[in-house]
């Protein structure tokens, strides 16, 4: 028992050699993933999110766009990089009368939704949010909706 | 004062006559013209739910203008109006001039950001179009 109890741990060093030379690369990861789930904080977190991911790209085995397909193998948690759906669409004026769309960008109670869950640009997330706003306003959207 | 632009919506109760309505909206075109406004658009968007209750009523008819005007004294005016109309259980009027000065800028930059790009990409976009020329005429061959 004590020799099979002896193999599983010795598995896992193993797994955790190869991940050591990983090491460095693996530091600035949670660094970058800052920007990007802390992003509501400041409007350049995207922006600066993005060098290091290419210095990553250039570093690692994928290279270039191709880095999400190399790391997908690496990280499990990897997520497909949001982008804003207005700047898709070259949104220069969010109409707070569609009341319709704006649903989209509301909790089923009624909350906006933050920018790491839409992926919304934070120029867009502003104009979105007074959209929104106005919207309730005149009772297109509701402030909280009742269950 | 230059020219501003405004866009005001207000809600009726879902009862109101036809008649009422254009009683109503005639007096606000009166006050409008008075002020030398203009309605650039008017549009009802008949009963609609509303989000929350509002005055115990769940439907409302929304009445929605889009005006110009130069003089901020006809908002005020409307707004009273609005106020006092028995029919009407809330508007909400909103200046939309300076975000549509924003918008037209943006396009403006965004067109000529678009204008200077072709000469660049001109010949890589010919030589692609050239080649699903071809295709379409090389299929009906084969």
């Amino acid at each position: 028992m004590s020799d099979q109890e002896n193999v599983p741990p010795a598995a896992p060093p193993a797994p955790a050699a190869p991940a050591a030379p990983s090491g460095p690369p693996s530091a600035p990861r949670p660094r970058s993933s800052g920007p990007g789930g802390g992003g509501d904080r400041g409007d350049r977190g995207d922006r600066g999110g993005r060098p290091p991911r290419d210095d990553r790209g250039g570093g690692g085995p994928g290279g270039g766009p191709g880095g999400p397909g190399g790391r997908k193998g690496k990280r499990q948690f990897f997520r497909k990089r949001k982008v804003c759906r207005f700047c898709v669409d070259k949104v220069d004026f969010i109409d707070y009368k569609k009341a319709e769309m704006l649903h989209q960008f509301v909790q089923d109670r009624g909350k906006i939704l933050p920018r790491r869950m839409t992926g919304t640009c934070s120029r867009h997330q502003r104009w979105l949010c007074e959209a929104i706003k106005r919207a309730r306003n005149i009772a297109l959207l509701p402030f909280a909706s009742e269950l | 004062m230059e020219e501003r632009l405004y866009d005001l919506i207000f809600i009726l109760r879902p009862a109101t006559p036809e008649e009422e309505i254009a009683k109503l909206t005639h007096t606000l075109e009166q006050v409008i013209s008075e002020h030398h406004g203009k309605i650039e658009k008017q549009e009802n968007w008949g009963t609609k739910r509303l989000a929350y209750r509002v005055s115990k009523h769940r439907e409302g008819i929304f009445i929605y203008l889009s005006l110009k005007s130069t003089d901020g004294e006809m908002v005020k005016e409307l707004e009273r109006r609005l106020k006092v109309a028995e029919p009407v259980i809330k508007y909400q009027t909103i200046r939309l001039d300076e975000e549509m000065k924003l918008q037209k800028k943006l396009v403006a930059r965004r067109e000529k950001k678009i204008a200077r790009r072709p000469r660049r990409q001109a010949p890589p976009a010919a030589a692609a179009a050239a080649p699903t020329g071809e295709q379409p005429s090389a299929t009906p061959a084969t």
